[in-house]
């Protein structure tokens, strides 16, 4: 048994975290979806023998912990056939993946001829098949409809290239840059493979081995000390979900129960509504990784993201519910259904641990074009990134991040610049601002939100709306107010107005027609009355909070 | 007798690098005056002159002076304090809050407590004017000059002392802007003005208008105290030529540094890879990592042929999207704290007890154990000659606040405990090091490491252990390594232009018209400067990517490819770019398009260098300089024994020492480890190699031969 170097063990997980770290800096280089390389909508691990989290950098959280449980279950799909230059790809929902879109890539790595861990990245691609163009379809009611299925399955093998494998999947797939991406992300597997390996070399396995176990356990005992200060006890708290892609003034509730006793927690969502019939459904992964970023937001936010983190949280979530759909439901819009469970799981705890909460987040309201650019000549699809991250809640003692976006994201996203926005679309920017009086009031609030608009500069343009947060805003706490709505309006050339759902398709959008969008502002904390008057004049002379807000609400008189 | 003097302002002090015909250099430091900082420059002047061979008056000292380089932290300072400029901003209608968003990001995630930074101008004085080009500078709208009229007149109201004019797309198309900046003159004649395609002619909204308002931001500062100095210096005496550092590693003169201020932000730390090029060219090599480690920072730089540059950076989370030398720093110097975090592991810094309260064994009131207590415990300081003598440092305080917060939570012995501080921040200044070479796509195996800054010659044999690095040399003007590289930079100046085409589809003569453009302003500015054509020299990049990609590689393009059209070299150029950076190239895919996005020339006009002086070859043995023995740790055996220590002013050209042992300088301390083995070589500098590779430094060892 190796003896534990406590020097040696702060060594190991410098080194893993710049490994995961050096693998997400060669992906936003090489990636050429703006998905990858500008949301950053990806996430890089590294994963010892059996599969447990050594280290991440999640770039969208959402991400976070949903390729741990699939390392673990190609490594019993493959069993004895694991080799040295295997690549595996994988996306399936109904075999742990988180969403359709998010394809993995897995690399194993090799010492000594002994497999002793694996490299993987994940990312979501530009364009996965199914009947809709970007893979948003929100009329699926299964999941052909949304996505070519990826078990498990070799692309390379030992070190060869399966030619068929390969063409079988890009046949599926409509974009070309989606190959590109896939081959980026296995580049990044590589350099992390490499690092490793020189690691190991460094160290010997025997060591490696014993002090990843210690590392595991000292980051478990930080987790377990955190849970320990949340009073023990039962809480429970709701969030919603409105519409469903296909029945008008449908509505779902998120149940989730949960319990603390002593350094444990478990999140029961067995009283969560059933699934719907169309896509707006999660799988057990990405709910899961909602339910532990929404916990990690409360707590130090130093512990290292390994197996350790995880182990004293339990999370239930019967198959059949909303948040955990039965094969072969659409479930493409599940990511986005963390906004609601963050709801509800706030709203449970907010009584028992009011410094640890923040008000709600704004919900996500998105969109996505394509069309063809007459200029350039070329095919464009754009994710309008900078119009959907309206702000975050507040807390106690602090005021809401402004134009973060919702809370799976967490300021992760970053906006599209607009001048490359421009270059890379036809589009042409007319406004993107902080929206006067959209946060939520208190003496804390909420981040500012922002309107968006711009004139579309393609004919018989193609727009998809997902999101939520049009029907409810974002809550405030403890006397703090709620945000505004979102809101996404299209002004057509000839007058005529079109209001799309929030999870809509909208086909035959005329050039020169006006997208206006609001992403609206975070929940307020606390008494607005409250609020730091010197604060509150500086809002009112700089245009983010009105002088008829300050005096109704806040209360400044002056 | 001609004086060269290089000048460097930091943060605790004021490096002096002095050179003079065929005398021996002299090395200085002063207090810094944070309140004007041009009172220690003069301070610093007058010492010097006294201390030369034959000590003049301060005037005739300066009369004979040639050239001073500066560098400065005024700006870089005003910056992090947020003591600049009260500014403002013209910018397009709909755009204005661009600066404040950053494009949305919030580094920490998992932190609900993280606030954003305060924008450099407030939203007030920021203010979206009528007036729209597209993606290719055609206009949509016309300017609106009414509405920009009634934005100066709010300015002059508010006392605003410097605009900013960043438009939409204005790198395709600079009118809008210029029109602007007319009637911004003629109204505000005394505000500091930064249009953003004077400073940054280059496509990215975000990165142009962020640069545009640091250099605003900054300007009326470094403005203000270039002309103290410049007056200070020539009511003393001064009649020669005053320099200025830049971020890029190169010089310009005071009147570019006043309209480009923010060119000076992050040059605090650029001289030292041009520096460090020269001491590694004395052993026949012209790459190298240059290292560099103070009492609360690390900076790591990587030179091949030339330091390496990088297009964009940042300065309390700002971006500058200016080419500089591409530094990395982290939080880890001598006073780089110690502690436990809350799942037991040992961490060091980034806390750090700085200057004050300082380590605990500075007596200052430091009561956390730092980087420097640990090298006291472990024998690497001397408590007797800790700055020449001047410092007696407090060897049982260190030992106490290592036993109680570091030793006994982890279960260790004192010494274990100080042995896994300095372990740990040498696993951390490592991780800088990966970051400037593996992170870029090179090798640091195949580096040497040149190292300077008082403490950093006592920690990188680990660093170089962790990262098999087999050489390393250590300047005799290590401590000054900066002040060093000011004299050795030449005039550079930079100059982007967007310019969108595929490679294939090239229009070469609009091209060679922009590059010709770029030239001549760079020959314009350095004839300004003083520097005759014959000592100018142009470099050419392009910014390239595969269709479709979002980044750039900047790729240098020889002269001669652009005129013969050669669309196959240069594409091959950056594959082969593209593949040592990313780990794959997609030359020979069909499918993948090159285009470029942006044309660089940095223009450089070529300075004269100091000539240093070579010893006499003194033979390989080093007794003359032994001063005895002191226990100290050797980490490879990970214990404690006597080694012998030298007096570094004692060693002479060829004289070599086998580790473990400690060479000990005024201000700074060497510690040879086991595994390496050192040699003085030709300029008083020492080159440590690893144990059997003498082959490294044979040169130098067989007296050069020459």
């Amino acid at each position: 048994m190796t003896k534990i170097d406590p020097i040696l063990l702060s060594v190991y997980a410098r080194t893993f975290k710049s490994i995961t770290d050096e693998m997400s800096i060669s992906v936003v280089k090489t990636t050429r979806s703006p998905i990858l390389c500008e949301a950053k909508d990806f996430v890089t691990g590294l994963y010892d023998a059996q599969g447990n989290m050594l280290e991440q950098t999640e770039n969208l959280p959402i991400l976070a912990f949903s390729l741990a449980p699939v390392c673990k279950y190609l490594i019993e799909y493959f069993g004895d056939d694991i080799h040295e230059g295997d690549v595996i790809f994988h996306n399936d929902v109904f075999s742990l993946g988180n969403q359709n879109n998010d394809v993995a890539v897995y690399k194993p790595v090799f010492f000594e001829g002994k497999l002793v861990a694996w490299t993987a990245v994940k990312g979501h691609q530009a364009d996965i098949g199914g009947n809709v163009r970007g893979g948003y379809n929100p009329r699926a009611t299964e999941v052909w409809q949304e996505a070519l299925r990826i078990p498990p399955v070799k692309v390379y093998e030992k070190g060869k290239l399966r030619k068929d494998v390969w063409d079988l999947i890009f046949a599926n797939i409509r974009l070309d840059i989606v190959q590109h991406d896939l081959k980026a992300q296995m580049g990044a597997c590589t350099f992390g493979a490499r690092r490793m390996v020189d690691l190991l070399r460094k160290y010997g396995l025997e060591s490696f081995e014993a002090h990843k176990i210690a590392l595991f356990d000292a980051t478990q005992k930080m987790m377990e000390a955190e849970i320990s200060q949340i009073p023990d006890g039962e809480y429970s708290g709701e969030g919603m979900v409105y519409f469903d892609g296909h029945h008008d003034g449908s509505k779902f509730t998120i149940r989730v129960n949960i319990k603390v006793q002593g350094n444990q927690i478990t999140f029961d969502y067995s009283k969560t509504d059933p699934e719907t019939s169309g896509f707006v459904n999660g799988t057990y992964t990405s709910s899961a990784s909602a339910t532990i970023l929404t916990l990690l937001q409360m707590v130090n936010p130093d512990i290292p993201h390994n197996e350790g983190i995880i182990r004293p949280i339990k999370i239930i979530i019967p198959e059949g519910t909303i948040l955990n759909a039965s094969y072969p439901k659409a479930t493409t819009f599940g990511n986005h259904l963390c906004p609601p469970n963050a709801d509800a799981i706030i709203r449970a705890l907010a009584p028992v641990i009011p410094n640890r909460v923040t008000a709600g987040w704004n919900n996500l309201l998105c969109s996505l074009t394509t069309g063809f650019d007459q200029e350039s000549g070329d095919n464009y699809v754009d994710i309008n990134f900078m119009a959907m991250k309206g702000g975050s809640g507040a807390m106690n003692g602090t005021d809401g991040y402004d134009h973060i976006g919702m809370i799976d994201a967490s300021g992760g996203v970053l906006d599209q610049d607009y001048e490359m926005f421009e270059q890379q679309s036809p589009h042409l920017l007319v406004k993107h601002e902080y929206l006067e009086d959209s946060a939520g009031a208190g003496q804390w609030r909420g981040g500012i939100g922002i309107e968006t608009e711009y004139v579309v500069g393609s004919e018989n343009t193609q727009l998809v709306t997902f999101g939520d947060g049009d029907f409810e805003p974002a809550f405030g706490l403890f006397g703090g107010h709620d945000s505004i709505l979102n809101t996404i309006e299209l002004f057509y050339p000839d007058g005529s107005k079109v209001v799309p759902k929030n999870k809509d398709l909208i086909l035959g959008v005329p050039k020169g027609t006006r997208y206006h969008h609001i992403a609206g502002g975070g929940g307020g904390y606390g008494d607005p009355k409250k609020r730091d008057r010197a604060k509150l004049r500086e809002e009112v002379r700089n245009g983010v909070i009105s002088a008829k807000m300050a005096r109704e609400v806040y209360g400044l008189n002056d | 007798m001609r004086f060269k003097v290089g000048i460097d302002v930091g943060g605790t002090f004021t490096d002096f690098f002095l050179v003079g015909d065929g005398m021996e250099s002299i090395i200085h430091k002063v207090l810094s005056t944070p309140a004007d900082p041009s009172i220690a420059v003069t301070q610093g002047l007058e010492e010097l002159a006294q201390a030369l061979p034959t000590p003049l008056s301060l005037k005739d000292f300066l009369s004979a002076i040639e050239v001073i380089v500066h560098g400065t932290t005024v700006t870089t300072n005003a910056t992090l304090t947020r003591r600049g400029a009260k500014s403002a901003l013209l910018t397009t209608q709909g755009v204005r809050d661009a600066l404040e968003m950053r494009r949305g990001i919030r580094e920490e995630q998992y932190n609900n407590r993280y606030t954003n930074v305060v924008p450099l101008v407030p939203r007030y004085l920021r203010i979206g004017v009528e007036g729209r080009l597209d993606r290719k500078g055609r206009e949509i709208t016309p300017l609106n000059l009414d509405e920009i009229n009634e934005a100066i007149t709010l300015f002059k109201k508010e006392n605003v002392a410097a605009v900013s004019i960043c438009f939409m797309n204005s790198f395709a198309n600079p009118a809008h802007e210029q029109a602007a900046a007319e009637l911004v003159r003629r109204e505000m004649p005394d505000a500091y003005l930064t249009v953003s395609t004077d400073l940054l002619s280059c496509i990215r909204f975000y990165e142009r208008v962020s640069t545009t308002a640091l250099n605003t931001y900054v300007g009326p500062l470094l403005d203000h105290y270039l002309s103290q100095l410049q007056m200070r210096l020539k009511n003393a005496g001064f009649h020669g030529v005053l320099l200025i550092m830049q971020s890029n590693g190169g010089v310009m003169s005071p009147e570019v540094a006043r309209k480009n201020a923010a060119l000076t932000l992050l040059s605090g730390p650029a001289g030292g890879p041009g520096a460090g090029r020269a001491y590694a060219a004395t052993h026949g090599l012209n790459n190298c990592i240059v290292v560099d480690m103070g009492g609360t920072s690390f900076e790591a730089a990587l030179v091949v042929d030339s330091p390496v540059m990088v297009n964009e950076g940042e300065i309390d989370r700002l971006r500058i999207a200016l080419p500089m030398l591409g530094i990395h720093t982290i939080g880890a110097g001598g006073g780089s704290i110690g502690w436990i975090d809350e799942g037991g592991l040992l961490r060091m810094g980034p806390q750090s007890a700085g200057a004050s309260p300082g380590p605990v064994c500075y007596r200052k009131g430091g009561k956390l154990p730092t980087t420097t207590d640990a090298n006291l415990v472990l024998g690497y300081l001397n408590p007797d000659y800790f700055a020449g003598g001047r410092i007696s440092l407090d060897m049982e305080g260190a030992q106490r606040a290592i036993e109680e917060h570091i030793a006994k939570p982890l279960g260790l012995s004192i010494e274990e405990a100080a042995a896994g501080m300095y372990r740990i921040i040498c696993t951390n200044m490592a991780q800088g090091v990966r970051e400037i070479t593996i992170k870029r796509g090179s090798d640091p195996r195949e580096f040497p490491m040149v190292v300077a800054g008082g403490a950093g010659p006592l920690h990188s044999c680990l660093i170089c252990t962790e990262l098999d690095i087999p050489l390393q040399i250590v300047p005799r003007e290590s401590s000054v390594l900066c002040a060093v590289g000011m004299l050795m930079g030449d005039l550079k100046h930079d100059f982007v232009r967007t310019f969108i085409s595929r490679l294939k589809e090239m229009d070469w003569s609009s091209l060679g018209d922009v590059v010709a453009s770029m030239k001549k302003e760079g020959g314009n500015l350095l004839a300004g400067e003083g520097i005759p054509a014959t000592r100018h020299q142009h470099f050419i990049k392009f910014d390239c990517r595969y269709t479709k990609q979002y980044h750039e590689v900047s790729v240098v393009v020889p002269e001669a490819l652009i005129a013969a059209r050669d669309v196959a070299a240069i594409a091959k150029l950056f594959h082969d770019e593209h593949n040592r950076l990313y780990g794959y190239s997609l030359e020979g895919d069909p499918g993948s398009q090159v285009e470029i996005i942006n044309v660089r020339v940095q223009s450089v006009g070529i300075t004269e260098k100091p000539q240093r002086r070579a010893g006499a070859y003194a033979g390989s043995d080093p007794s003359a300089a032994l001063k005895g023995q002191r226990k100290v740790y050797v980490f490879e055996e990970k214990a404690s024994r006597p080694v012998p220590i030298y007096d570094g002013a004692k060693l002479k050209y060829g004289n070599r020492i086998i580790g473990p042992a400690m060479i000990e300088m005024e201000t700074t301390a060497v510690f040879v480890s086991a595994d390496y083995d050192c040699v003085a070589d030709r300029f008083g500098s020492l080159a440590m190699y690893k144990k059997g590779r003498e082959d490294l430094v044979a040169d130098t060892l067989a007296g050069d031969k020459a």
